[in-house]
């Protein structure tokens, strides 16, 4: 339902891979280009990814979004640069008119228009990143800076990646990436060096980008609350069905200091290719084919396709086969 | 309380089997429910061999555990706190012990009988006990098998509980 069909608009993740390189856990971070700062993105998916959104903080609302009450002025800053990205990438889609500080975030494409005053959290029925969030098909993690650790405060989530809002609620950058089972060359875990990266680095003015990937089989989201529905299905992969089933999860990344709180917001675009649409980039196909086949256990583990890795690198291979084949 | 205060865990870092003496703190606090437990006290004290005051807080009925709060609030600075208690007790004294400023640096815990584990249902978002060694359980509340994980959440007060259907794991 959500796979990418303009394929231009796909973060393929391996771009940065040369040739005939694996695949190995780094801190893969750069820096935006002037040009790239904005998140704001509107794929042809973009209604049907909304609606589902929404649907899932209606029936879930617990789930898919938390927060702290002394969050709010955090939040509206967040609200704030959102709907200011919006407008700036896609005039045609969005507007926002502020008289005073009553102000008015018109979406043109549903046809919608949030009315409020601007720091009033009164003046809103859900809190400002809750509903400012719902116009944009990304997730959101507001991490708030202290003590030289970044805490998860705010978080309104719907393609979850083993994540979830309320279970990672107040905790920590490291606590958050405990099962990254990984440490750096210099015997550094990962995920401390990743955070002493972003808060060196991340700086207002200054955001940073960095691809995540992922296989999902045959779901748009795998959160721990759904553990019993998802954990089974990674087995019903066969070389045959792969195609169809399994897809590349693609979560662009995207980090911003926030100037006025000095928190870091993590802005995920997440994106879907089916690995039977593989087959209409072969450069794609043959590089996810090389990089599947070499993924060490412990990274198949962690990122939860240990049942169904093998399936897909069979289907990969003789879809790699039939293409070639075409080919000549 | 803040939501990210510490809490009491079976893996707390304060954790100890044995007392030391931490070199830089001026002062002792010993806050103990057990006075039997005279040895493992006597051993840190011999330690410090009188370079450190020290205070010896024997907590024997429920009321002297309700002002405890008293006693942990008029500390100064450099105050290393030791306690030794069972595991409801402990929790106590740890909890207003943080809500009087102390770090977990600043705190060892050495619990008599056994520690408690909870984990967190993320089916239903209940809460409850577990023994100290099992790796799986059935939520009381909503009657699913949960893995118990390796992960604590302070917020939620519990490790992570997984929940999984036993008849398909078995299938696979």
């Amino acid at each position: 339902m959500f796979e990418s069909t303009n394929l231009d608009l796909f973060p393929y993740p391996f771009h940065n891979i040369k040739e005939g390189s694996n695949y190995r856990y780094s801190n893969d971070l750069r820096k935006l280009d002037r040009d790239r700062m904005n998140c704001v993105r509107v794929t042809p998916e973009y209604e049907k990814q909304i609606k589902r959104k929404r649907q899932l903080l209606i029936e879930q609302p617990n789930v898919r979004f938390q927060s702290y009450p002394h969050t709010m002025e955090m939040q509206w800053e967040v609200a704030e640069m959102l709907m200011t990205m919006a407008v700036e990438a896609h005039p045609e889609h969005f507007k926002l008119e502020k008289n005073g500080s009553q102000w008015t975030f018109h979406n043109l494409i549903l046809n919608e228009k949030e009315s409020f005053i601007f720091g009033d959290a009164s003046s809103i029925e859900l809190e400002p990143l809750d509903l400012i969030g719902r116009h944009f098909a990304t997730d959101f993690v507001l991490m708030v800076n202290r003590d030289d650790n970044l805490y998860l405060e705010v978080a309104q989530e719907s393609y979850a990646a083993l994540f979830s809002p309320h279970w990672n609620k107040g905790m920590t950058f490291d606590e958050i990436h405990g099962p990254v089972p990984f440490v750096s060359r210099t015997g550094v875990p990962l995920a401390e060096k990743v955070r002493q990266f972003l808060l060196t680095n991340v700086l207002p003015g200054e955001p940073w980008t960095r691809i995540n990937w992922n296989l999902m089989a045959n779901r748009w989201d795998v959160n721990y609350e759904t553990h019993d529905t998802w954990g089974p299905t990674r087995y019903l992969v066969t070389p045959e069905n792969a195609g169809e089933l399994v897809r590349l999860r693609v979560e662009e990344q995207f980090f911003y200091r926030m100037p006025r709180s000095n928190a870091i917001l993590f802005v995920l675009n997440t994106q879907f290719l089916a690995m039977k649409d593989l087959a209409q980039r072969p450069e794609w196909l043959n590089q996810t084919y090389s990089i599947l086949s070499d993924i060490p256990k412990p990274m198949a583990d962690y990122k939860g396709f240990t049942p169904f890795i093998e399936p897909t690198v069979e289907y990969l291979k003789n879809l790699v086969q039939k293409v070639s084949l075409q080919a000549k | 309380m803040v939501y990210n205060s510490p809490v009491l865990f079976d893996k707390s870092a304060t954790m100890v089997e044995k007392f030391t003496v931490r070199q830089k703190r001026r002062k002792l606090l010993i806050i103990s429910t057990l006075p039997r437990e005279a040895g493992l006290i006597q051993q840190l004290l011999d330690e410090s061999n009188g370079q450190q005051q020290y205070e010896l807080i024997e907590i024997h009925d429920e009321f002297s555990l309700k002002n405890i709060g008293d006693v942990l609030n008029r500390q100064k600075m450099g105050t290393q706190l030791y306690i030794l208690a069972p595991w409801d007790e402990a929790v106590t004294i740890f909890t207003e012990a943080i809500e009087a400023g102390f770090s977990e640096d600043e705190i060892q815990t050495h619990i008599l009988g056994e520690k408690k584990r909870y984990v967190y249902c993320m089916k239903c978002y209940h809460l409850q006990e577990v023994e100290v060694d099992e790796t799986d359980t059935i939520c009381y509340h909503c009657q699913i098998s949960l893995e118990i994980g390796p992960f604590f959440s302070r917020e939620r007060k519990g490790y992570i509980g997984y929940p999984y259907n036993p008849a398909l794991v078995i299938a696979n």
